[in-house]
């Protein structure tokens, strides 16, 4: 049964990410016919050198030739070179993955661990003071557009902070250019844009584990739990929090496409050399090979997060069934 | 992008609890509105929403009488002024553009982009999910696949792609978000299309001979429209994040016209000379995004007790 679903799952999938892919370059196609990123910019270049170049790069070729021998290719592990600097699409993203990693993967830990006791306090004093307050933080996660946040906590922490002569926050890149690049550094760059994520997953989450909450400790067997006399704090975090994190799992699993385009404008605000980045600066320089690649990646991404929180879904909660 | 998303668990203090004494029936849509009416933070996010498209209709005239600046108008005796000088009430930037009247006009562009969005996303996603419900078998699986493809692409590459391609202006822009927003209202669409057609007011208007257009235009889509209103109202403060935020990589409305969002653009090259000019727009942006939230909310609370939470 289980077998079976996951096939099914599998096959739509592939419709999916080639439906995305034949997508993505379709778009870049009808963006720029074939031109040669950057051929603009150097008036040296002869007419036949400029057809030369196109043929190299396979430019001439229809769309669906393009298409088939890069899916070729890609199913080989090779996305091809970069348009811009020659190199290979996949030393780019593996060059860049391990930033993105850092900085997605440190903001969800927070989002987490702040939101799990965030939530659970809001369901169990409901309409209290606390939970309220808490509402209107979330509520205001919400509505924070996430490059302003990250602006405003540069304005304060890297520059009026420096102005007043006092230790200030970095507020660009990953790590020092000079002298830089052991643990401190390293996590002094992560702290501003990690803490524009984290706020982001934290009041998402919270909202979603508080509703939850207060819907697994409506249940019967809750009910059951204290008839039987069981302690209040095991019927809370035994009983209820098990259950009442479940649904946290697919919303960590829809997360997972997040890990290359969640942060992308936190990246460009922050210079933070990850995916998301190079796709938007090569997106605008019309490399198609590395914008095809990332693309690529993202989906599959996309897909395999989906899959991974359906099937966590049913090995935590046995009731849930494949069909 | 539109449809029960995050947002759906923002909990609000919702309308009042009915009484048990006995009234007069009323209307669906009469219950509604009396329950929205009730919810005061919802009532008051709606009348600020009001405010503010009011204020963007009328940016000419209050550009004439209140702030006696246009939008490009550039003097450079006051760049960076701060709040209240030279007669910049909100201050100007750095070519002692107004930034009051600035934030007026961006308000055309964030409210109009956003309100295009879902008028777009609801017509084809409504169009889309009512087809695929009601036919059902491979038409339904061809259209459900697409709606798959298109919610699965990463929406921000989408968007920076697209937007290289139209360079976009309002409603090119709404058009490009939009392309990713029908997909989630098709899907919603399409699941209360199949609960609804299987109720036998459907079965008796088509034993009485109504045709398959009839049918879906004047039974089911009236009945679907409580989810659309809900949708809508939740997703404009969605869709006015994700305009800034395009404009403010510089994909979405190019200057000089100006947006909230395009606003922040140059921000990061002058925050040494004036704090203002990152934080105005910025805050414009989160009490409308707040506020439509907010009343998002109060709708769905009014229009879907359903989907009410806790």
């Amino acid at each position: 049964m289980l077998a079976k679903y996951v096939a099914r799952r599998f096959l739509a999938s592939t419709v999916v990410v080639l439906g995305v892919t034949a997508i993505t370059l379709a778009l870049m196609k009808t963006t720029s016919g074939s031109y040669v990123p950057g051929i603009d910019l150097n008036p040296a270049l002869r007419p036949e050198d400029i057809a030369r170049l196109r043929a190299q790069l396979g430019l001439d070729e229809p769309p669906q030739v393009w298409y088939a021998t890069w899916l070729w290719n890609a199913l080989h592990g090779d996305f091809g070179h970069s348009m811009i600097d020659g190199s290979t699409v996949t030393s780019h993203i593996l060059d860049r993955l391990p930033n993105t990693i850092e900085l997605t993967a440190t903001a969800i830990v927070i989002g987490v661990v702040l939101a799990i006791p965030l939530g659970v306090i809001g369901a169990l004093r409901r309409g209290s003071k606390t939970d309220h307050s808490l509402t209107v933080v979330s509520v205001a996660g919400f509505a924070v557009p996430q490059f302003w946040m990250g602006l405003m906590l540069i304005l304060i922490f890297s520059v009026t902070l420096e102005q007043h002569g006092l230790p200030w926050l970095p507020s660009s890149g990953a790590f020092s250019a000079y002298n830089g690049g052991d643990v401190f550094d390293r996590l002094e760059h992560l702290i501003l844009p990690a803490t524009v994520l984290s706020f982001f997953y934290t009041s998402t989450w919270s909202r979603f584990i508080r509703s939850s909450m207060l819907e697994v400790l409506s249940q019967d067997y809750i009910r059951t739990a204290r008839a039987k006399g069981m302690s209040e704090r095991r019927v809370v975090y035994l009983h209820g929090l098990r259950n009442a994190l479940i649904p946290l799992i697919t919303l960590i699993g829809l997360e997972l496409p997040g890990l290359v385009s969640g942060g992308l404008v936190v990246e460009v605000v922050f210079g933070w050399p990850g995916i998301g980045k190079l796709a938007f600066e090569r997106a605008l320089q019309y490399d198609y090979t590395t914008v095809m690649g990332v693309t690529f990646f993202a989906t599959l991404l996309v897909v395999a997060g989906n899959l991974l929180a359906d099937l966590l879904y049913g090995v935590l909660d046995p009731r849930i069934r494949y069909g | 992008m539109i449809g029960p998303s995050r947002v759906a668990e923002l909990d609000i203090p919702a309308a009042g609890v009915e009484t048990g004494v006995a009234r007069p029936a009323q209307s669906y849509w009469n219950e509604s509105w009396e329950r929205l009416r009730e919810n005061r933070l919802g009532v008051a996010a709606g009348v600020l929403l009001v405010v503010l498209a009011l204020i963007a209709v009328m940016a000419p005239i209050l550009s004439a009488v209140l702030t006696h600046f246009q939008p490009q108008t550039i003097d450079l005796d006051s760049t960076f002024a701060r709040p209240g000088v030279g007669g910049h009430i909100l201050g100007a930037d750095e070519l002692g553009r107004d930034t009051l009247t600035r934030l007026i006009w961006g308000a055309r562009v964030s409210l109009g982009v956003a309100f295009l969005t879902v008028a777009m996303s609801l017509t084809v996603g409504t169009a889309v999910g009512m087809v695929a419900g009601y036919y059902g078998g491979w038409i339904d699986d061809v259209l459900m696949r697409f709606v798959d493809m298109v919610l699965a692409i990463p929406a921000i590459f989408l968007f920076i792609l697209m937007s290289i391609l139209i360079r976009p202006n309002a409603i090119t822009l709404a058009a490009i978000v939009a392309s990713v927003g029908w997909g989630s209202v098709a899907r919603l669409v399409r699941g209360e299309v199949l609960s609804v057609k299987q109720r036998d007011f459907i079965l008796a208007t088509r034993s009485i001979g109504a045709k398959d257009s009839r049918l879906m235009l004047r039974h089911l889509l009236p009945n679907v429209l409580p989810v659309l209103i809900v949708a809508a109202s939740l997703g404009v403060g969605q869709i006015i994040l994700v305009e800034a935020a395009l404009d403010f990589l510089g994909l979405g409305i190019q200057p000089p016209t100006p947006s909230w969002g395009n606003m922040l653009t140059n921000a990061q090259s002058y925050f040494f000379r004036s704090g203002w000019l990152v934080a105005l727009p910025g805050i414009t942006i989160f009490l409308t995004v707040l506020a439509s939230n907010l009343f998002g909310n109060a709708v769905r609370d009014a229009f879907d007790p359903r989907l009410k939470s806790h």
